[in-house]
């Protein structure tokens, strides 16, 4: 009965998972990774001691924050700035989604066969997402003056970046049958792209834009940082004027309008999908 | 009338297509096409409206050299062009409607049919056709929850609505199991019949060849090895064009199976 095994357990070999080959290049990359992480912190002098003789710090900075002045919320000002938020990113959104069409399109190698006009779209796309928010602002700001107007600008093009990149995936994915038989029945690349691929990524794109909307709430708070308008710009003068318990306060409001938004947005989006 | 003449096709992968193919088709006749996959019947018919180019020869399609069409002329030959496709090539997420009048985007101006003002006219035009393949009552349904079989009558009604002389037929049945491929074959039968539309369609198999062409063309490597009428064809003529002997999967099957 016993001998019915493979005869591995009776011949004393036993097996193990990987080979020896594979084993030592693990081990290689392990200690190449644990060298890199050492070098690091070595490098820049943030060790986790530091982080243990900056705790009672970081409590005690806390601790002035608390506790919240929450009737800041219902000031009229606040209340005013956390709207010019929300507008700015529904401006923004609304004027990046329509950009995006045509962005998408050319950067789509599905319906650009162009290859210098796809690898030029594509390079384009990578620029605009390669600046990062903060710094669009900064310069739109240094442009324009403070205000509305630079962030939102700012934003269009950071999510612009973020959606043209999205959608062109969304494109390259598309079934190109339907396509074809509008080709071969005559229809115009218009015509194709309207009947037979626009059906197919309506879906996707309207989830998208609601998500590139939640990230640019998130968004428009750190560029008031930088003047350019909305709630953030009054949490900066809070927590300048060293107004913690009121900063406390705006950022408890900035969870649940984050929180709200993204559950609003969630609920469309499975109705959609 | 549909004329090749010397028409040859190399891909730029270096593949024969199509090797000096001289052939005649004449208005109102239902034409099968066999051969082994790789045979060049796919290049043939998809030369006819131009999806694929042939590289020397002439084309001529109601006496006008089609291959060197370009932008308007290319269009205007495929509007009087319909196409049948094995996987039916309908947008899923369309409802039934919307796909049927697909077909009339070639008759119909870019900005007229992004707004959907589509006329009565074609509007009636494309409910008649889904009438005509008894699928009527699926109008608002979404394409993806139709079965096979009912997807390639909607692609029918889709080509009927585009009111064309020509139809061409890639494998239509392929991806059908027996009695739905025969509807199918059936449909196409009699809109050839009724409405006298020159009818080419490409199949693998013998036994539906011999029951719907009127002429086969029997293709391998690219050139055509048999053209004849269906009444000269038997299993010899057959293993001819194949280049071996028929199997059993080279057969349909089914034909009988609602006789008995």
């Amino acid at each position: 009965m016993k001998k019915t095994d493979t005869g591995l357990l009776t011949t004393g070999k036993t097996p193990s998972i990987y080979t020896s080959k594979t084993k030592s290049r693990l081990l290689l990359i392990f200690g190449v990774v644990l060298a890199l992480y050492f070098l690091s912190t070595y490098q820049t002098n943030s060790t986790p001691g530091e982080l243990v003789i900056g705790l009672p710090n970081l409590f005690a900075l806390l601790a002035k924050f608390f506790p919240p002045n929450l009737e800041v919320l219902v000031a009229s000002s606040v209340v005013a700035a956390f709207s010019e938020t929300i507008q700015m990113a529904i401006i923004a959104t609304t004027v990046a989604a329509i950009l995006c069409v045509p962005l998408s399109l050319l950067g789509a190698q599905n319906i650009t066969t162009n290859k210098y006009l796809y690898g030029f779209m594509r390079f384009f796309l990578n620029v605009l997402r390669t600046i990062p928010d903060i710094v669009l602002a900064l310069i739109f700001v240094g442009i324009f003056g403070l205000g509305v107007f630079p962030g939102i600008l700012a934003l269009i093009i950071f999510s612009l970046g973020i959606l043209a990149k999205l959608i062109s995936e969304t494109i390259e994915s598309v079934d190109m049958n339907p396509l074809e038989a509008m080709q071969a029945s005559g229809a115009g690349t218009i015509q194709m792209i309207y009947y037979g691929l626009v059906p197919q990524v309506l879906p996707q794109f309207s989830s998208l834009v609601l998500y590139v909307f939640e990230i640019n709430i998130r968004a428009s708070v750190v560029l008031g940082l930088v003047g350019a308008g909305g709630i953030g710009l009054v949490l900066d003068q809070q927590i300048r004027l060293y107004n913690l318990p009121n900063a406390m306060a705006i950022i408890i409001g900035i969870f649940i309008l984050v929180v709200m938004i993204e559950y609003v947005s969630n609920k469309i989006r499975e109705a959609i999908v | 009338m549909i004329e090749f003449k010397d028409v040859s096709l190399v891909y730029p992968n270096g593949t024969q297509g199509l090797k000096d193919v001289n052939v005649t088709i004449k208005d109102g006749e239902f034409v099968v096409i066999v051969g082994l996959s790789g045979a060049g019947k796919s290049t043939f018919i998809r030369s006819i409206n131009r999806i694929v180019t042939p590289t020397s020869g002439a084309l001529l399609v109601d006496e006008e050299d089609i291959l060197k069409y370009k932008g308007k002329d290319l269009r205007r030959l495929r509007t009087k062009v319909g196409m049948i496709f094995q996987n039916y090539n309908l947008v899923k997420r369309s409802n039934v409607m919307k796909n049927v009048l697909a077909g009339r985007l070639g008759h119909t101006g870019t900005f007229r049919s992004i707004v959907n003002l589509f006329s009565k006219e074609d509007r009636a035009l494309a409910f008649e056709s889904l009438r005509r393949v008894n699928i009527e009552e699926k109008l608002y349904n979404r394409a993806d929850e139709l079965s096979g079989g009912q997807q390639q009558r909607v692609s029918i009604a889709r080509v009927l609505t585009q009111k064309p002389n020509y139809i061409l037929a890639d494998e239509p049945v392929a991806s059908l199991d027996p009695p739905t491929s025969h509807q199918v074959m059936s449909y196409l039968k009699k809109i050839n019949r009724e409405d006298k539309i020159t009818t080419i369609v490409n199949l693998h198999f013998i036994d539906m060849a011999m029951e719907y062409a009127d002429r086969i063309i029997g293709m391998r490597a690219g050139e055509v090895v048999f053209d004849g009428p269906v009444s000269q064809v038997n299993e010899k003529t057959f293993e001819k064009i194949y280049g071996r002997a028929i199997r059993e999967d080279d057969m349909r099957g089914g034909a009988d199976l609602e006789e008995d």
